[in-house]
């Protein structure tokens, strides 16, 4: 049973049944652990909202007690580019969004609807790209990117990221999962190949390609490693590196402004995950049991 | 006029030139510039290349200090993955209840969120967390009146808080695969064990957790497979101290190529580091198979 039909059962099921008291001590228990989970953002938030000199008393505040929005304007006139860098994470997490989506699909669709000499080599090529780890390829990939001048460019942080193995092995599997039928037709019926793949094929493929463009986007968004190597200059830094330089810059009397600084780096995410919790959901749980 | 066979394979080749373009340039080769890299020695200013055969790999593989990282990571590893899958194992169980629709949506909301959220952002909130005089945690302790603790500044404690920060972060991730899988359980194996008389809990040991042992599996070698990259939250957290005591293999191959310039020991070690990954991932599939098999 995949996870769709998993979670369509368990709608129905507290559908139609009252609340089981039983397991009042089970979901106590997991109530708690939630609220443990989220006391460091609420902390994050909480502290954000507090005058500089308040910062650091004891004890934590969990709640914000008033809403004060200078940490944020402290954010915003820091002599860092914050607004720049925001905008460079967002610039950066699209473009590899779009770029890895795009390209990865047009594999898939030659993996699973095309045949042509070399398929299964150049898909298992795939397996061999999917175990190497970062640390591998930054020393050549950092003297690959000073060689053609882009070292310091929002170039050296999108295209490596556009390298994604997994990405053509998500859509190639869901792929193989629809039917042929509509394609063969307009086969038969003389559209081209790019045709059936641009009318045909990519609007069956809405729900990955949603899953896929927010993994894609948040871990784009996330990327601490690139630019800690690739990019110096803070007019073309994103996020994860420019809030530690700004956290180097404010120094440790202004611990309001860097949660502040946190808590809009961390915005985003959180609409992401309110608006596409369940895309998320089910497509991390089909990574672990499909085989 | 090119026949329809050769028509479907230039179409081919045409779908995957960008894909296998962008992988060839972005990780074939610097995965193979790294081979080279690794018996070569490289001056770091005139990038003049010499070949130097094994030493590189000697250097490393007879540096303490390698070692001490290698230890290290596999110390997160151990720690990190109880941790995680064990934690993540016991909360997808509890989460396999009937338990109501916008319950359950706070519960995910709460548990998968810092899933989604960088280590980058979130490590400066547990550094505050975490901090000896001003932390929220060790103002409680000391409620409790009991003694600090030296969360980030004590070298036997560190590393154990940075397995707390990788726990709270990652969890949500193994629930969420894990309760998929207790979920695909077929319904008439778990009937039949009611019939025949077996209470939830031997119902879960006896046929659940043995049915869900391949998932199980995945998890642990996924978990490793992380732990033996992990470098963020260090980098940020302790930058590796106090002393060397969470200093991982990655945080020793960053420091040798990119601030000792050391290009060759580091590639040497981040390719020990690939055959380190390679022998996991064989011994998961060899596994992985067994059971299969079953």
């Amino acid at each position: 049973m995949s996870l769709a039909q998993a979670s369509v059962t368990a709608r129905v099921h507290s559908a139609t049944r009252v609340i089981d008291w039983r397991n009042l001590p089970v979901m106590i228990v997991l109530g708690i652990g939630a609220i443990f989970m989220l006391l460091p953002f609420l902390w994050m938030f909480a502290t954000s909202m507090r005058p500089a000199s308040e910062a650091y008393q004891l004890p934590p505040s969990f709640l914000p007690t008033r809403l004060n929005f200078d940490a944020y304007a402290a954010v915003l006139d820091s002599p860092l580019p914050f607004l720049r860098m925001y905008l460079n994470s967002f610039i950066v997490a699209a473009a590899t969004t779009i770029g890895v989506v795009v390209s990865s699909a047009m594999a898939a669709f030659a993996f699973s609807r095309l045949r042509f000499p070399g398929s299964s080599l150049l898909f298992g090529l795939l397996l061999v790209g999917l175990m190497v780890p970062h640390a591998l390829v930054v020393i050549p990939l950092f003297y690959g990117m000073a060689a053609a001048g882009l070292l310091d460019s929002l170039w050296s942080l999108i295209l490596p990221g556009l390298a994604s193995p997994l990405a053509i092995f998500m859509m190639r599997q869901f792929m193989e999962g629809q039917p042929r039928e509509y394609e063969e037709a307009a086969f038969i019926d003389g559209a081209s190949y790019w045709t059936i793949f641009w009318r045909i094929s990519l609007p069956q493929m809405g729900p990955p390609i949603a899953a896929l463009s927010i993994i894609v986007f948040t871990s784009s968004w996330n990327n601490f490693l690139l630019p800690l190597i690739f990019v110096r200059k803070f007019e073309v830094m994103t996020l994860p590196v420019g809030l530690l330089g700004l956290s180097d810059s404010f120094g440790a009397l202004s611990l309001s402004v860097i949660m502040a600084a946190v808590t809009m780096c961390v915005l985003p995410l959180l609409v992401v995950f309110l608006v596409a919790q369940r895309f998320i959901v089910e497509s991390i749980a089909s990574t672990g049991i499909k085989r | 006029m090119a026949t329809l066979r050769q028509r479907e394979t230039l179409a081919a080749y045409g779908f995957l030139a960008p894909a296998y373009l962008i992988y060839l340039l972005f990780l074939a080769i610097p995965m193979v510039a790294s081979l080279l890299l690794s018996v070569l020695e490289v001056d770091r200013l005139t990038l003049a290349t010499q070949f130097v055969g094994w030493a590189n790999f000697d250097w490393v593989l007879t540096d303490p200090r390698f070692w001490k990282t290698f230890g290290n990571t596999f110390y997160f590893i151990a720690l990190a993955v109880v941790g995680n899958v064990g934690l993540g194992l016991g909360l997808a169980v509890l989460l396999d209840r009937n338990i109501p629709g916008p319950l359950l949506y706070l519960f995910r909301l709460a548990y998968f969120l810092p899933v989604l959220v960088s280590l980058a952002f979130v490590s400066f909130i547990w550094r505050f967390m975490f901090s000896f005089d001003l932390g929220a945690i060790n103002y409680y302790i000391r409620m409790l009146g009991l003694p600090p603790v030296g969360w980030l500044t004590d070298k036997n404690v560190a590393m154990f808080s940075i397995v707390i920060i990788d726990v709270w972060k990652n969890v949500g991730f193994f629930v969420i695969i894990l309760l998929a899988a207790l979920q695909g359980v077929p319904r008439n194996l778990m009937e039949a064990a009611r019939i025949d008389g077996a209470s939830p809990f031997t119902a879960l040991r006896r046929i659940k957790l043995p049915y869900i042992a391949p998932v199980i599996l995945f998890c642990v070698t996924y978990a490793t497979i992380g732990g033996l990259q992990v470098f963020d939250s260090i980098k940020i957290i302790t930058d590796g101290g106090p002393g060397d005591s969470t200093r991982s293999v990655v945080m020793y191959m960053f420091s040798e190529a990119f601030s000792a310039g050391e290009l060759g020991t580091g590639a040497a070690s981040a390719l020990t580091l690939l055959v380190v990954i390679a022998i996991v991932t064989a011994i998961q599939l060899t596994l992985g198979r067994r059971f299969a098999g079953r």
